[in-house]
């Protein structure tokens, strides 16, 4: 086994197990900052696939912004110096059959999917040029119109958490 | 709008104006005494640990009655008309032994009260103010010069100078006592021969 | 200096575990050394003189320092979540040394030459944040936890102008590597970023060549400004006065660490000032080139000695890091510390309005020149 089977393993276990906790947890928090890990670990198998502008941008977006707003979301609306923020089991039914649903479509489109297996990695290094490039080029469309979704999602969540009261504005 | 930038322009010319302050002030002289090396000069008065000096105290017990937490304890002997306990360098004749005359100055609260009422100025506070110890009871500062023998000793001559005093007093006390009662006798007998021949309303004094 | 390990150690794990605790052992000794200036020059600074009795000047007084905390009781306090008490600190130092990997320390020595360099950065002091928070949470005590958010709360903000700084850098060399970025300042202290970035064409290490001429004089005030408000947000991003509000000791006694002692508390310090050191690093090489010299060139290369211009190299980069943290001591011992509604309104109406201007203009700027 070399290095980077070891790696491959340590990651694929640190993703798989801190993704246990996340889902059995009782403890929000506890499942927030176990996300962490799972980030993380995605992010090292990102890295040995070679993606690196990708695992970087996993650690930006999710960790930098995603799971500190979802932490912040737990710890502000729920009695901050509490330690008690659990999760219960509600709507039992309906969940088991939606995650039925989704689980049979998956394995269904593992097994059928083609993968594109190669014995070695292409020597890449550094995807960022290339990445940039084809955003600005090829993919130019689709790169703009999520840069303008995610400014009127911001626009609009400004919207909403802005003031309505016009006096307390003017003051 | 005009405010925002002023106030932009303020921002960065008044922290640089501040950091020109701090610059310069690494390089004035510093204030620091470096303490246990150099110590600083202390003021004429200053009021710290008390001094007595014995040779000159005549164990008056003003000090002790004068200090407000009762941190002075004196005790004191007559001295025997036989003992000469010399004079202090006022001129003052010693009359007492002093057993016992300490200090605890972990009591103390400086004020120097007990300075003052001192007729021979003995008692006095210096300037010395590192004397902590490890533990509170060396802090009772013990200025007696008498050792525990000379003060065993002294007692008990003491004891029997004051015993011998008693009886002599007793005597002469009972000497007096027979004195007066003959004296009260005699003057008895004189009244009751006078009442012989006095008119009953020229009554004599009674004493 | 791979190539000098291997050549002594052979290739196998050891050379690795080396080649990586090498910015550990630079990080501990300037930890150490910061530590020292931040008492000295605060105490100078107040016309004191600091710590004068351990050894000549009390110049090994931080070794005294961390005896101390070596041998405090480390306590866990009864109330607080064990695991993620514990955790935090290992967390948070992960957050900052991780950063170091892709930091030129001279043009032999560096951890990963990413291609990804400033942005990479600038992700993994995303995790750090998360030990932070895990610290305050954990704790189970308002003060720590009231300081967690406020720290979290000041990191995140502060990303955006710092990162927008930065970019604007990244906009102009079009890379984001930083080795890429200190060898396009190379030729003397004209060409650096803050005196308006190269003035002749330069090839890169990646062998891109950069066109420059002596008309970018006119990035000069651009890029200055564009330092003043990294090495803002970097003040803010470290939690170092005026922006220590998450640290108000008369407050919040000290912010998510006041539980915390010994070691673990070590950690949290050690991450700060590594932070700290992080962030003077990076504003040196985007601005004041890294490495470079001065004067363009080493005295290692002019007398013909190979081995010395790495090491000179490496001295330029300290010592400039070293200088943008005495100007944060200095800071500190100059300014009071800010409101929070201060701190917002400076983060979010002052310097993300002007970066994002500056960012447009030297686009613009680049693409007609
Ligand atoms: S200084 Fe004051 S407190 Fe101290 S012994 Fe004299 S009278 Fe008492
Ligand atoms: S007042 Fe002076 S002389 Fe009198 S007992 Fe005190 S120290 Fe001695």
């Amino acid at each position: 086994m070399s290095y980077t089977d070891a790696f491959f393993y340590f990651f694929a276990a640190l993703t798989v197990g801190s993704a246990l906790v996340v889902t059995f947890s009782r403890s929000v928090i506890y499942a927030a900052f176990a996300l962490l890990f799972t980030f993380l670990g995605v992010a090292g198998l990102y890295v040995l696939l070679q993606a690196d502008f990708l695992a970087v941008a996993q650690i930006m977006v999710y960790v930098g912004g995603i799971l500190i707003l979802l932490l912040f979301g737990v710890m502000l609306t729920t009695r901050v110096t509490n330690a008690e923020i659990t999760t219960g089991t509600v709507q039992g039914l309906p969940a088991t059959v939606v995650v039925g649903i989704l689980l049979g479509t998956l394995i269904l489109l593992v097994s059928r999917a083609t993968w594109n297996v190669q014995e070695s990695l292409p020597d890449v290094t550094g995807t960022t040029t290339e990445i940039g490039e084809r955003l600005l080029t090829t993919f130019l469309l689709p790169f703009e119109i999520a840069g303008i979704l995610l400014l009127v999602a911001i626009m609009g969540a400004a919207m909403i958490a802005r003031s309505t009261d016009k006096t307390k504005e003017a003051a | 709008m005009s405010g925002y930038f002023t106030d932009i322009k303020d921002g960065i010319w008044t922290v640089l104006v501040g950091m020109t302050i701090t610059w310069k002030h690494m390089f004035v002289k510093k204030v620091t005494i470096q303490y246990p090396d150099v110590k600083r000069e202390l003021p004429d008065r200053v009021r710290n640990r008390l001094y007595v000096n014995m040779d000159d105290c005549i164990g008056c017990d003003q000090c002790a009655k004068a200090c407000p937490v009762n941190c002075i304890t004196i005790e004191t002997l007559k001295a025997l008309p036989t003992d000469d306990l010399g004079s202090t360098s006022t001129g003052n004749k010693k009359r007492l032994w002093m057993p016992v005359f300490d200090i605890d100055i972990a009591k103390c609260c400086y004020c120097g009260l007990c300075v003052f009422p001192c007729p021979t100025e003995c008692i006095e506070m210096t300037d010395v103010f590192e004397f902590s110890e490890y533990h509170r009871k060396d802090l009772v500062y013990h200025f007696g010069t008498m050792t525990p023998e000379e003060i065993t000793v002294k007692r008990a001559e003491v004891e029997e100078y004051q015993r011998e005093q008693d009886a002599k007093k007793a005597a002469a006390a009972a000497a007096a006592a027979a004195a007066k009662k003959a004296e009260a006798d005699a003057a008895a007998a004189a009244k009751a021969s006078e009442a012989a021949n006095i008119p009953p309303d020229t009554t004599a004094p009674v004493s | 200096m791979e190539s000098l390990l291997t050549s002594i150690l052979g290739t196998n794990l050891l050379t690795t575990v080396i080649y990586c605790a090498l910015p550990l052992v630079f990080v501990l000794t300037y930890a150490l050394i910061a530590v020292l200036g931040e008492v000295k020059i605060s105490a100078w600074m107040q016309d004191r003189l600091g710590p004068m009795r351990t050894g000549p000047w009390g110049i090994i007084q931080p070794l005294a320092d961390v005896l101390k905390l070596l041998q405090k009781e480390d306590i866990t306090p009864s109330a607080s979540d064990k695991f993620l008490f514990n955790l935090a600190p290992f967390v948070t130092f992960m957050g900052s040394y991780a950063a170091f990997a892709a930091v030129p320390f001279s043009s032999q020595y560096i951890g990963a030459s990413l291609d990804l360099g400033i942005f990479y950065v600038f992700a993994v002091g995303s995790i750090g944040v998360v030990g932070l928070m895990m610290a305050g949470w954990s704790s189970n005590n308002k003060y720590s936890m009231y300081g967690a958010m406020r720290s979290v709360a000041q990191i995140v903000s502060y990303e955006v102008p710092a990162a927008m700084a930065l970019m604007i850098i990244v906009i102009y060399t079009g890379t984001l590597n930083l080795q890429d970025i200190i060898v396009a300042q190379g030729g003397g202290i004209w060409n650096w970023f803050v005196f308006g970035g190269p003035k002749a064409d330069v090839v890169l290490a990646s062998g891109r060549e950069l066109q420059a001429s002596w008309a970018n004089l006119v990035f000069l005030p651009l890029f200055l400004a564009t330092f003043v408000m990294y090495y803002v947000s970097a003040l803010a991003e470290t939690n170092r006065t005026p922006f220590d509000i998450p640290e108000a000791e008369s407050e919040l006694v000290s912010g998510y660490h006041t539980e915390y002692s010994g070691m673990k508390f070590a950690m949290f310090f050690m991450a700060e000032y590594a932070n700290m050191f992080l962030v003077s690093v990076v504003a040196s090489i985007a601005f004041f080139g890294g490495w470079q010299s001065p004067y363009g060139t080493t005295i290692g290369a002019l007398v013909g000695v190979p081995w010395l211009s790495p090491v000179e190299e490496f001295l330029w980069l300290a010592f400039k890091g070293f200088f943008f943290v005495f100007v944060m001591i200095w800071l500190r011992w100059t300014l009071p510390r800010l409101r929070v509604d201060q701190l917002m309104y400076m983060c979010w109406k002052v310097l993300i309005p002007f970066s994002f201007g500056i960012a447009l203009v030297v686009g613009f700027l680049v693409m007609i020149m």
